[in-house]
């Protein structure tokens, strides 16, 4: 079973949750909570065992964001979310040397957030033009302007 | 009045009479063919093509040259002016000037020249240089490349249209065209050398940039290749060249392969130009079916395919003759 | 001795943003050298909407038609992985007749979707004529269409819990009609595109796509599909009234663009089959859900929701507050991930099979660029 797999795959890396999603209500069958430095072992743990990246988004939670990640498989229907509480101004690594395709998932999350990803090989704005002073999914995005 | 009539009489008469003539059937020709052209694609497209404009749309045309008479003759400024102006009328000249030899009918023909086939290959290559001029003077990438292409692809194809030919010159031993359409007064060329037919027939494609193999001009790759800078009438004079370059290669394959104005009945310059728009018909079938090659892949299917093809037929035709 | 000093440069093209092969506004910027290409560099967001945005802004029903502009061309797929999430976080189930017509409707316009496909990807390569034969067939498919939706292209059909209107005879006759023509004319397209010479030779052993580069890139839809990787979210994942239908994933073996093609003209046949089946098997009962909150106010919680599109996996994924508006809505589209793969597949090849590997990718950039 894919899941036992990930779940033993996973239990090393001390992370700080790892439980069964509720696959009728959410989508998910695994649910994950960890750090953003240790994002990196876990997409080698992932990749490792023949899962690809879904997705690659964030939340802006206000005081902090959350980056979350969805893998699933093509062979086994898995689908695990890891959510990584970011603190607003820090840097959380990239995973793109893990996986490719994280390339240009990171560079919409700086481009929308203003998330920067440490190592990321080409951080440059994806969505935006290129001179665009704002980041607009956050929050506070409209409320500025409307104060003006 | 006797000084016309003798003057008429003269070479050099002729020969303006005769221009004044290729310049009518230049102009009607192209207009012809452009109708043409949108009526066959668009019935082999499930559509109508023009309806408004007179019987079937047949005005169309002149309506779409008044038009673009009166557009903007737009030059952009890094363009490279003596080259870029005189590209649209190089390529236009030997076009015209091939009419000279080609044999109409039985007495229609302005200069029957004793090399006239020669003549007509040399010509034809000229239009090689103009699009190098029209995609160099342009000023642009896109245009350079399909020049580029161009150039390649008429190069190779040349040799194979002229070995082919050289088969069927072998076959009657001259190069004059009226000596060509009297061999075949029994049977036709195309009967005892089908394959030089084929292989013509897809070196003439090719030399006229018509698809598959109108990479020059390829739409979805290039914008418009080596005329994307060109507007207006100059635009127009490239096409022109191009459906009159279709006619003159239609006009050889039917001098050399089905046997010129020969036909029973009807008088000969009826069966010359039938002859000549259903050769065309054929090449306007190729452009509407297939997809475009790929340029290596054009390139290598000269080469490889068409020259060792063209060379056997010659070999072939030497023996059979020597025997 | 006369010593050249050439130094042989790469030079910069410009693929788009206006351009006849690009589908929608997209620009690729090429390094090429000659007619070969050293690197080429996709560039997006021309065509950014800010699609995510707007749902923070609208509440939940409000947002039901931005679904249909994301990807115009299989917009209804996009309407149901929408109207899933919601329903998955309301708790609502939606009736069978309802998940029925949702089927019936969604594959018309992935065979619709596919058309167009064929057709454009036939005129990029320089085929003039096949566009018209897919776009008549493609009339029938939105005639159909519209008179059960009363869109023929940005749909906006179904509802929480349901669908809005039911089919009628004539659309039930139209549908069979249609399945028996376009099963005719696969020969056609089989005939004049699929064994003609200059387009096998444009098409195999072009853009070859590896698992790995599947797997790496995230790739979904006939991109593995044609590497060989049986990956469908109708079978891996089955959602809606697809577990009631019999039918095949058509795979190609090596990933090449020809690959890529076949198993998309299979898929058509696929869809047909689909929809016969659900013609035959429709059962009676209400295309609604009865109890559909007026005001929809989901609970404090977070959803995931895939569903297989004409170009790969869609998957919706919305975050709830307990607010009338949603407090996050990511969209993930299979063409972001697609697209990203062009720069590995782009080295050392001709423009003109970066044209053909490009349309190959069935990308559509308003959905990229949201």
């Amino acid at each position: 079973m894919l899941k036992e797999k990930l779940k033993k795959a996973l239990a090393p890396l001390d992370l700080a949750q790892v439980a069964d999603g509720d696959y009728a209500k959410t989508g998910y069958h695994l649910e994950v909570a960890a750090r953003p430095e240790q994002m990196p072992a876990v997409a080698k743990a992932m990749r490792a065992q023949g899962c690809f990246l879904e997705s690659l988004t964030a939340v802006d939670l206000r005081e902090s964001f959350t980056l979350v990640y969805h893998f699933s498989n093509f062979h086994e229907l898995c689908r695990t979310v890891v959510h990584a509480s970011l603190a607003k101004e820090a840097e959380a690594p990239t995973i793109s040397q893990i996986y490719p395709g994280a390339d240009w998932y990171e560079r919409e999350v700086y481009d929308l957030f203003g998330i920067r990803f440490a190592g990321h090989p080409n951080l440059k704005r994806i969505l935006l033009p290129e001179d665009a002073d704002f980041h607009p999914l956050l929050k506070d995005f409209g409320a500025e302007a409307a104060n003006d | 009045m006797e000084l016309l009539a003798q003057y008429l009489g003269t070479e050099v008469g002729r020969l303006i009479v005769g221009l004044i003539g290729v310049m009518a059937l230049v102009a009607v020709n192209a207009l012809f063919l452009i109708w043409m052209e949108r009526k066959v694609s668009a019935h082999m497209q499930l559509r109508l093509g023009p309806m408004e404009v007179g019987w079937h749309g047949f005005i169309q045309t002149v309506c779409d040259a008044l038009k673009l008479m009166g557009k903007e003759l737009i030059t952009p400024e890094e363009v490279d002016r003596p080259v870029y102006l005189l590209a649209p009328i190089v390529v236009f000249l030997p076009v015209f000037l091939v009419f000279l030899v080609v044999p109409f009918s039985s007495s229609i023909i302005i200069k029957d020249m004793n090399v006239g086939l020669l003549l007509i290959l040399a010509f034809s290559t000229i239009a090689v240089l103009a699009i190098l001029m029209a995609g160099w003077s342009s000023n642009n990438k896109y245009s350079v490349l399909g020049a580029i292409r161009s150039v390649a692809q008429n190069v190779a194809y040349e040799i194979p249209l002229l070995i082919t030919v050289m088969s069927i010159v072998l076959t009657v031993g001259s190069f004059r065209l009226t000596d060509i359409v009297a061999a075949q007064t029994s049977y036709w060329f195309v009967l005892t050398q089908p394959l030089a037919f084929i292989l013509y027939i897809v070196c003439a494609t090719a030399e006229t940039n018509r698809s598959p193999f109108d990479l020059p001009e390829a739409e979805s790759e290039l914008v418009a290749g080596f005329h994307t800078e060109y507007s207006g009438m100059r635009f127009a004079m490239f096409f022109l060249a191009e459906y009159t370059n279709m006619f003159i290669v239609s006009a050889v394959a039917s001098v050399l392969f089905l046997g010129g104005w020969h036909g029973p009945l009807l008088p000969g310059l009826i069966w010359f130009l039938l002859k000549v728009y259903a050769i065309i018909f054929l090449m306007m079938w190729f452009r509407w079916t297939f997809p475009r090659v790929r340029f290596d892949q054009l390139i290598s299917f000269a080469w490889k395919i068409l020259i060792p093809l063209s060379f056997a037929n010659l070999l072939i035709t030497a023996l059979v003759l020597k025997l | 001795m006369i010593e050249l000093d050439i130094e042989e440069k790469t030079y910069h093209l410009n693929l788009g943003p206006q351009h006849p092969s690009t589908h929608g506004v997209l620009r690729v910027l090429l390094e090429m050298q000659g007619e070969y290409i050293t690197k080429a560099e996709p560039v997006i967001g021309y065509g950014h909407r800010g699609h995510e945005h707007m749902a923070e802004n609208r509440n939940y029903h409000q947002f039901l038609p931005n679904m249909g502009r994301v990807d115009y061309l299989h917009a209804l797929a996009y309407n149901q992985g929408y109207c899933m999430a919601v329903e998955k976080l309301l708790g609502i189930t939606v009736p069978e007749r309802a998940e029925y017509l949702r089927v019936i409707l969604s594959e018309f316009n992935r065979i619709a979707s596919h058309l167009l496909w064929v057709g454009a990807y036939l005129l990029d390569l320089g085929a003039f004529t096949p566009i018209l034969y897919c776009f008549d067939d493609r009339e029938n498919i939105l005639d159909l269409l519209d008179r059960i939706t009363g869109s023929r292209l940005t749909y906006c059909f179904y509802r929480f819990g349901g669908v809005t209107k039911d089919l009628d005879d004539e659309f039930i006759a139209g549908s069979r009609a249609f399945i028996k023509r376009l099963r005719g004319r696969f020969k056609d397209y089989d005939n004049l595109v699929t064994k003609n010479v200059i387009f096998i030779n444009r098409a195999r052993g072009v853009g070859f796509i590896s698992k790995e580069q599947c797997l790496l890139y995230g790739l979904t839809g006939p991109m593995v599909r044609g590497s060989g990787i049986p990956y469908d979210i109708r079978k891996s994942e089955p959602y809606s009234a697809y577990p009631a239908f019999d039918f095949e994933i058509p795979i190609g073996d090596t990933g090449d663009v020809m690959d890529r093609y076949l198993v998309r003209l299979r898929e058509m046949g696929q869809s047909l089959r689909i929809i016969e089946q659900a013609l035959d098997k429709l059962p009676n009962g209400p295309i609604m859900a009865e109890k559909v909150p007026k005001r929809v106010k989901p609970a404090e919680s977070e959803v995931y929701q895939a569903v297989e599109t004409a170009r790969g996996e869609f998957g919706i994924y919305i975050v709830s507050q307990g607010d009338v508006k949603p407090y996050r809505i990511k969209l993930r589209v299979p063409s972001f991930g697609n697209l990203s793969v062009l720069p590995e597949l782009a080295v050392d090849t001709l423009v003109a099979d970066l044209v053909a590997i490009l349309g190959s990718m069935d990308v559509v950039i308003p959905e990229i660029d949201r």
